[in-house]
C-alpha cells in the first residue's frame, strides 16, 4: 500500500516537506479513479495551517517531496551557516535562477544556502523587495523544517539559526563590493561583450553610438543590480553622452554647433572637415544629417545620400 | 486585541505610555489587563517556556495576544548551536509571550529598549521571523545595537504584520 515512489517510500503518519510549501504530514494513502485510471494518491496536510494536497505517488520525487531533515543534516546546517564561505552572486540573474533551484531542490542545505547567501548580500546592501521575499519564505521553510527535525518550538529553531548567523554580542560586518572578487570575472566578461559592441558601432557610423549607448543604458536600467556593478561599461555609456556634448558645442563654432549641438560625436568631424560645406547642409535639412557634411563635403549632390540618413538621424533628435 | 499582563508592580503611567506605543506599532488596541502570578516555585531566572505554560489566572479572547511582563529575569535558553540570550520569549504564530524589563529596573528607565523587545515579542506572535535590518525592531535581540535603536518595524515587516492582523480580523 504504502507506495511512494522508487526511491521514497511513504507512510500514512510521515512527516514529509513539500518544496516551497513546508512540513507537511501524510494522512492518507488511497487509490482513486480519475478519467478511468487508477491513480494511487498520497494525501498531506501541511502542519501549519492544515491545507491538503493530494499528488499522484508516481509524481512524488519529481515534485521534490522528500523526508525531513535529521538532527545531523540539521547539524551540518548549523556548521554550514557558522562557516565564512560567504560569496553572495551579484549578478541578479544568475542570483535568482540559483536560488529557485535552491528553494524547490536543493533540500534543507539549500534552504540554508539561500537564507545565508541573502544574508551576505544584505551586509553589503539593502536587499530588493523580491529577495527580501524570498529571504522571509526560505527563513521561514528553514525554521520549520528545523523546528520538525528537532522536536521543538519554531522560535527555538529560528534562534538556534540566527544564534550562528548573528552571534550574540558581534554586530554584523559591512562588506563591499570588493570582497566579492569572484563576481568581478562575470562583470569583467559583461564589460568585454559591452565594449565590442560599442567598438562595432564606431567605426560602422559615428552617428549610431548614441543609440547603441543608450539602449544598452537602458537595458541596464532594466537590470538594475546587474548595471550597478558593472562599473566599467554603465558609467561610460550613461556618463559620456552628457559630457561630450557640452565638449562638442564648446570646441564647435559658436552658432552652428549650438543649433546642431545635440547630435554631439559629429561635431568634431564636422569642424575639421565641412567648413565650406556648412552653409548649405546644415540649413536645409540641418540637424538630422549633421555628420553627412564630412562625407558629402564636395558635393552639393550629396542631397540623395542625406535622404537615405534621416531615419538614422531621427531618432537621435527624438531620444535628445 | 493586545493584552498586556503584569507580573510584577509597574507604574500605571508608564505601562499607559508602554500600551500607546504598541498601539502606534501595530494599529491594534493595547491595554493593561491585570496582574498574574509567577507559578509558585518557579526559581529565578525564569524558565520562560515553562512561565508561558503554567502560568495562571490569565483571561483573553481568541483573537488576543497576551504580552506577559515582568521585572525578574529569563534564563537564557541552551539550543542546539549554542546559547540564547533571552530577554523575552514568544510561542510563534500562537498568542502568548512573556518579557522581562530586566536589567532596567523600571519601564521608564528603559523604556525604548523595552518597548523594543515588546514590539519583537508580539511581532514573533504575528509570525514575524528575524529582520535583516539593524533598525527594525523584528532584527535578533542579542545585537548590541538592538537595545538603542527606536521601537519601530521596517516597511516589510510592518506591511506583513499588518497583513497577518487584516486577516485575523477577517
Amino acid at each position: 500500500m504504502p507506495e511512494g515512489s522508487a526511491s521514497l517510500q511513504l507512510a500514512v503518519g510521515d512527516r514529509v516537506v513539500y518544496p516551497n510549501q513546508g512540513v507537511c504530514r501524510v494522512t492518507a494513502i488511497d487509490v482513486k479513479e480519475v478519467a478511468g485510471q487508477k491513480l494511487t494518491f498520497v494525501t498531506m496536510r501541511r502542519e501549519e495551517d492544515g491545507a491538503v494536497v493530494m499528488v499522484p505517488s508516481n509524481k512524488v520525487v519529481a515534485i521534490g517531496v522528500r523526508k525531513v531533515a535529521t538532527a545531523e543534516d540539521v547539524e551540518s546546517i548549523f556548521e554550514f551557516l557558522r562557516s565564512d564561505s560567504d560569496k553572495a552572486d551579484l549578478d541578479w540573474k544568475q542570483r535568482a535562477r540559483t536560488n529557485l533551484d535552491r528553494m524547490t531542490q536543493g533540500g534543507i542545505l539549500g534552504l540554508a544556502e539561500v537564507v545565508k547567501g541573502l544574508q551576505v548580500l544584505s551586509e553589503l546592501r539593502p536587499l530588493p523587495t523580491k529577495e527580501r521575499e524570498l529571504y522571509d519564505n526560505a527563513r521561514h521553510l528553514l525554521v520549520m523544517e528545523v523546528a520538525a527535525a528537532l522536536g521543538t518550538a519554531e522560535v527555538n529553531a529560528e534562534d538556534s539559526i540566527d544564534v550562528v548567523l548573528f552571534p550574540p554580542g558581534r554586530e554584523r560586518p559591512k562588506r563591499t563590493a570588493a570582497e566579492f572578487a569572484r563576481d568581478e570575472e562575470d562583470l569583467g566578461l559583461d564589460g568585454d561583450l559591452l565594449g565590442l559592441d560599442g567598438d562595432l558601432d564606431l567605426p560602422s557610423d559615428e552617428e549610431p553610438p548614441a543609440e547603441p549607448a543608450e539602449e544598452e543604458a537602458s537595458e541596464e536600467g532594466e537590470e538594475g543590480e546587474a548595471a550597478e556593478s558593472t562599473e566599467e561599461a554603465a558609467p561610460k555609456k550613461r556618463g559620456r553622452p552628457p559630457k561630450a556634448k557640452p565638449e562638442a558645442a564648446e570646441g564647435g563654432e559658436a552658432a552652428a554647433p549650438k543649433k546642431r549641438g545635440r547630435p554631439p560625436k559629429p561635431k568634431p568631424e564636422a569642424t575639421a572637415a565641412a567648413e565650406g560645406a556648412e552653409a548649405p547642409a546644415p540649413k536645409k535639412r540641418g540637424r538630422p544629417p549633421k555628420p553627412k557634411p564630412p562625407e558629402a563635403e564636395g558635393a552639393a549632390p550629396a542631397a540623395p545620400k542625406k535622404r537615405g540618413r534621416p531615419p538614422k538621424a531621427k531618432p537621435s533628435e527624438g531620444e535628445d | 486585541m493586545i493584552r498586556v499582563w503584569t507580573l510584577d508592580s509597574f507604574d500605571d503611567k508608564q505601562l499607559a505610555k508602554f500600551n500607546r506605543t504598541l498601539y502606534t506599532a501595530f494599529g491594534v488596541g493595547s491595554e493593561h489587563s491585570g496582574s498574574a502570578e509567577v507559578p509558585a516555585g518557579m526559581p529565578e531566572p525564569l524558565d520562560a517556556e515553562k512561565l508561558l505554560q503554567e502560568v495562571k489566572g490569565i483571561r483573553s479572547y481568541k483573537d488576543d495576544k497576551v504580552l506577559l511582563l515582568t521585572t525578574r529575569k529569563l534564563k537564557e535558553r541552551e539550543l542546539p548551536s549554542g546559547v540564547a540570550p533571552t530577554s523575552g520569549f514568544a510561542w510563534h504564530g500562537k498568542d502568548r509571550a512573556v518579557l522581562s524589563i530586566a536589567p532596567h529596573k523600571d519601564l521608564e528607565t528603559g523604556f525604548k529598549p523595552v518597548a523594543r523587545h515588546a514590539l519583537h515579542q508580539l511581532g514573533h506572535l504575528w509570525e514575524l521571523h528575524h529582520c535583516l535590518d539593524p533598525r527594525c525592531s523584528m532584527y535578533p535581540p542579542w545585537t548590541p545595537s538592538f537595545a538603542q535603536g527606536e521601537p519601530i518595524f521596517c516597511t516589510f515587516c510592518r506591511e506583513k504584520s499588518e497583513q497577518k492582523i487584516r486577516l485575523a480580523k477577517s
